[in-house]
């Protein structure tokens, strides 16, 4: 590394593993993404921590996803994030075309905003009404949350660096970028890099009442609407991405091919948001969106492709909204998508499309968006076929004040 | 900002704990080898296994006035803020970051962070009314739970505007925050890095290390004979890290150099460690590697020592595969073994005794609670400081839940010429 972000030799993404409401593997990702409508289903509501209006649905694994990747004896050992960590890191290896052996050099970088919270619940209830004498051991172990980190070290016998990042929605390409940072500096020569998380009824219960989740709409239909005048929270989801990163030189000895390369990376922070909420500093976040495209050499006007993290929040889209247009200066900005209105805020499916698109996937258009937002300025792309592009430029801002940015390019044979 | 040999400064630290608010009262407690347990009182100890932490005591009444929004800080966040405010005064730039004064400049300062749970203490009290009836709940006692909490707190209390980034790989999580950080200074990424930790006794972690059989009823005793398990405490450490030739460049004095930071994971097992310690002395070797010195260059260790029968015995022998026969004789710092198991923070404040070892030439000793191991032949420092006027380097491990390793390598700094 030859600067802050900046790589002196490109840092590789090798291979891709999703599972998540599209179900596994990045080509039903890219499909789902392709056809732009949400991956929605019922959230249970049985256990009534929700409220009566509150919402109803959110992008949720479908049952019987996991039996290829995980044995029933892994399995049972582990909270819901972990074993969705576990297999798409499987699929991921898989993609890149490494079948077992070469990981004990292997870093993890994985990225979760809630942790296991399936077993953070049921830990609580044991604590809390029967008593700290009831407590399981099992569950508290898997309650942790470098759990699904952990799993998949000891799955894969990945010996590196083992790291969780916990930063909200930003979590996901902090978690990249750090793994990038790992290879940058020579102390990896491979990283399994992602996002994973799991939405329960309670965590999507407790979102809806802090007013972040998308409500019904006067259409009836329950949907993020990023970018939209009429948007009203986003859509909660769950699943796991996960990427394998690698030097230039561990993917020539080696031989294969590469999906996607990461050209800079970095982040930033906004002072001026509340603990759950964002702020008002779109100046200073749009110069540390320009800061990172510097680390590649690259302008805002390089950019073919914008990958937005908007997820149709209200106060959420309208910072990512000032923060793109003050980084672009009145220049006209390259199409823009906003692909968590199909795979839900958390999960990793974000972060997939990011690396889809950055591989040439196309991206379809925006489920729910009919009506800009003048305020906010953007339309996102409709879905209309582009030029395969060069350049694509990942953005997430996080409720709390975080940012990050990671830039992608092509990938090379 | 390049030259001094691209070393990395710690040029202020600042520490919350059961011996006390301020890195002060930790050393002082440290060289006394006064051990902070006591009877839980945050929360009902009564039906747990055990009784005993290193409770901090309560918060110093200006920092209640120095921070908007009291109420609706975790007591994780306010951990962090007096250790984040206490470290920029001590490393001379408490004006930069006063109220108003925009100090977190234009993405020059970042905030790295470790913490195993944030704010659970409060989410428990939140779901125990939510659970029975969510009607009863106050959401906005849920605001500052999440584990980034305290990191953005402290970054939000700054007006830090570059990285910001918790890192919650349990017990290692302070020492992996303080890597990352280093590396972030060392690209220029950021000029001033706040790194550190902070976590506060809750009772999810409590019964949850009590179910394992991991805590001991008394107080722990790293590496003897009749060691029994872990001790709890909680608190915040934070070091501030700046590139060394800016901290000359204003005529401050280093605290210590951040020399080197390695990390790995045993890929062993979620709760107990490998038992070869080959994870662990992986850690510590990349370490040394990445502070260009060689394992004779160490003067002392502060061990992880949670003073569990499978921990210690597993950092025995990654001690035996990195500093071979010297092991034996190599002066060991146990700190756990009077502040407690600071969980996520327990690397940050082990880097911040460690320092202070450094600085004041002197190991702080702990009490001689039990008999020596014979099967762990270790020179741990007893009953009085060791003098070390001479240590020149020391290195500092984290070993976590989950078998993620993390080493610190902080050498002393002796002045342009050494």
């Amino acid at each position: 590394m030859d600067g802050p972000g900046r790589l002196r030799e490109p840092v590789l993404i090798t291979g891709l593993g999703t599972i998540g409401p599209w179900g596994g593997g990045s080509g039903l990702l890219a499909e789902s993404l392709r056809a732009g409508a949400p991956l929605t289903s019922e959230i249970d509501r049985s256990a009534r921590y929700h409220l009566p209006e509150g919402a109803c649905r959110a992008c949720l694994v479908p049952a019987g996803q996991l039996g290829e990747w995980l044995s029933p004896g892994e399995a049972r050992r582990m909270s819901p994030p972990s074993k969705l960590a576990v297999a798409a890191s499987r699929m991921a290896l898989r993609c890149a075309g490494l079948t077992g052996g070469e990981e004990a050099a292997t870093a993890v970088v994985v990225a979760t905003a809630f942790g296991p919270s399936t077993n953070t619940e049921a830990l609580l209830k044991q604590i809390l009404f029967e008593g700290p004498e009831s407590a399981s051991p099992s569950l508290f172990m898997e309650s942790v949350a470098n759990a699904p980190a952990a799993q998949i070290a000891i799955a894969l016998k990945a010996r590196g660096a083992s790291l969780t990042v916990c930063q909200r929605e930003a979590g996901p390409l902090i978690a990249l970028g750090t793994a990038a940072a790992e290879i940058a500096a020579g102390r990896a020569p491979r990283v399994l890099a992602g996002g994973v998380d799991e939405m329960t009824p309670l965590l999507h219960a407790l979102l809806d009442r802090f007013g972040a989740l998308a409500r019904c709409g006067q259409d009836g239909e329950e949907m993020a609407r990023p970018f939209d005048r009429r948007r009203t929270g986003f859509l909660a989801g769950e699943g796991a991405t996960v990427a394998v990163l690698e030097s230039r030189d561990a993917l020539a000895a080696r031989g294969g091919r590469a999906l996607a390369r990461i050209l800079a990376w970095g982040s930033a922070f906004d002072p001026t948001a509340p603990p759950t909420g964002w702020g008002r500093g779109h100046r200073a976040l749009a110069r540390g969106l320009a800061r990172t495209l510097q680390r590649a050499g690259l302008s805002p006007t390089d950019v073919d492709l914008v990958v937005s993290g908007a997820s149709g929040s209200r106060d959420g889209d309208r910072l990512e909204a000032a923060v793109l247009r003050a980084a672009w200066e009145g220049a006209p900005l390259p199409p823009v998508a906003a692909p968590k209105a199909v795979t839900g805020e958390y999960g990793g499916g974000f972060l997939g499309a990011a690396v889809l698109a950055a591989a040439g996937s196309p991206l379809g258009p925006t489920p729910g968006f009919g009506e800009p937002d003048p305020e906010l300025g953007i339309v996102p792309w409709d879905g209309t076929p582009l030029e395969p592009p060069s350049v694509v430029l990942a953005t997430s801002l996080a409720a709390g004040g975080a940012a990050a940015w990671v830039v992608l390019g092509q990938g090379m044979g | 900002m390049a030259g001094a040999g691209g070393l990395v400064a710690v040029s202020g630290i600042g520490a919350v704990c059961g011996l006390g608010w301020g890195a002060a009262p930790l050393w002082e407690g440290l060289r006394a080898a006064r051990a902070g347990f006591a009877p839980i009182r945050r929360f009902d100890p009564a039906r747990h296994r055990t009784r005993l932490a290193a409770e901090a005591d309560d918060p110093p009444p200006e920092l209640r006035r120095a921070c908007p929004g009291w109420r609706r800080l975790s007591v994780a966040d306010r951990f962090a803020i007096f250790a984040a405010l206490e470290a920029v005064s001590g490393a001379g730039l408490a004006a930069r970051f006063a109220e108003g004064a925009e100090g977190g400049g234009d993405g020059e300062v970042g905030v790295w962070f470790g913490s195993s749970t944030g704010g659970m203490l409060e989410s428990e009290l939140f779901f125990s009314d939510f659970l029975r009836d969510p009607r009863r709940a106050r959401l906005s006692a849920l605001v500052s739970q999440q584990v980034n909490g305290p990191g953005d707190a402290v970054a939000r209390h700054l007006g830090a505007t570059g990285p910001v980034a918790t890192l919650s790989s349990a017990c290692a999580s302070g020492a992996l925050a303080l890597g990352v950080a280093l590396e972030a200074v060392r690209s220029g990424e950021v000029e001033i890095a706040i790194a550190g930790g902070s976590d506060s006794l809750c009772q999810l972690t409590y019964a949850g290390f009590n179910a394992l059989r991991s805590v001991d009823e008394g107080a722990c005793r790293p590496f003897r004979a009749d060691r029994a398990g872990m001790s709890f405490g909680e608190g915040a450490a934070v070091l501030v890290l700046e590139p060394l030739a800016r901290v000359l460049a204003r005529g401050a004095e280093p605290l210590a150099v951040l020399a080197g930071a390695g990390s790995s994971c045993d890929a062993h097992h979620m709760t107990a460690p490998d038992p070869s310690g080959q994870g662990a002395a992986a850690a510590v070797e990349a370490a040394l590697a990445d502070a260009g010195l060689p394992p004779e260059a160490v003067d002392f260790v502060n061990v992880h020592g949670t003073g569990t029968p499978l921990n210690d015995a597993a950092e025995w022998q990654a001690l035996r595969r990195v500093f071979g026969p010297r092991a034996e004789g190599l002066p060991l710092v146990a700190t756990k073994a009077l502040i407690g198991h600071l969980l996520g923070c327990s690397g940050a404040i082990e880097a911040v005794a460690t320092v202070l070892c450094l600085h004041h030439g002197e190991l702080h000793p702990v009490r001689a609670d039990g008999e020596a191991d014979p099967d762990l032949p270790v020179s741990l420092v007893f009953g009085e400081p060791l003098p070390l006027p001479g240590a020149r380097a020391a290195v500092s491990t984290s070993l976590a839940f989950g078998g993620s390793n993390a080493a610190l390598v902080f050498s002393r700094w002796t002045g342009p010429a050494a």
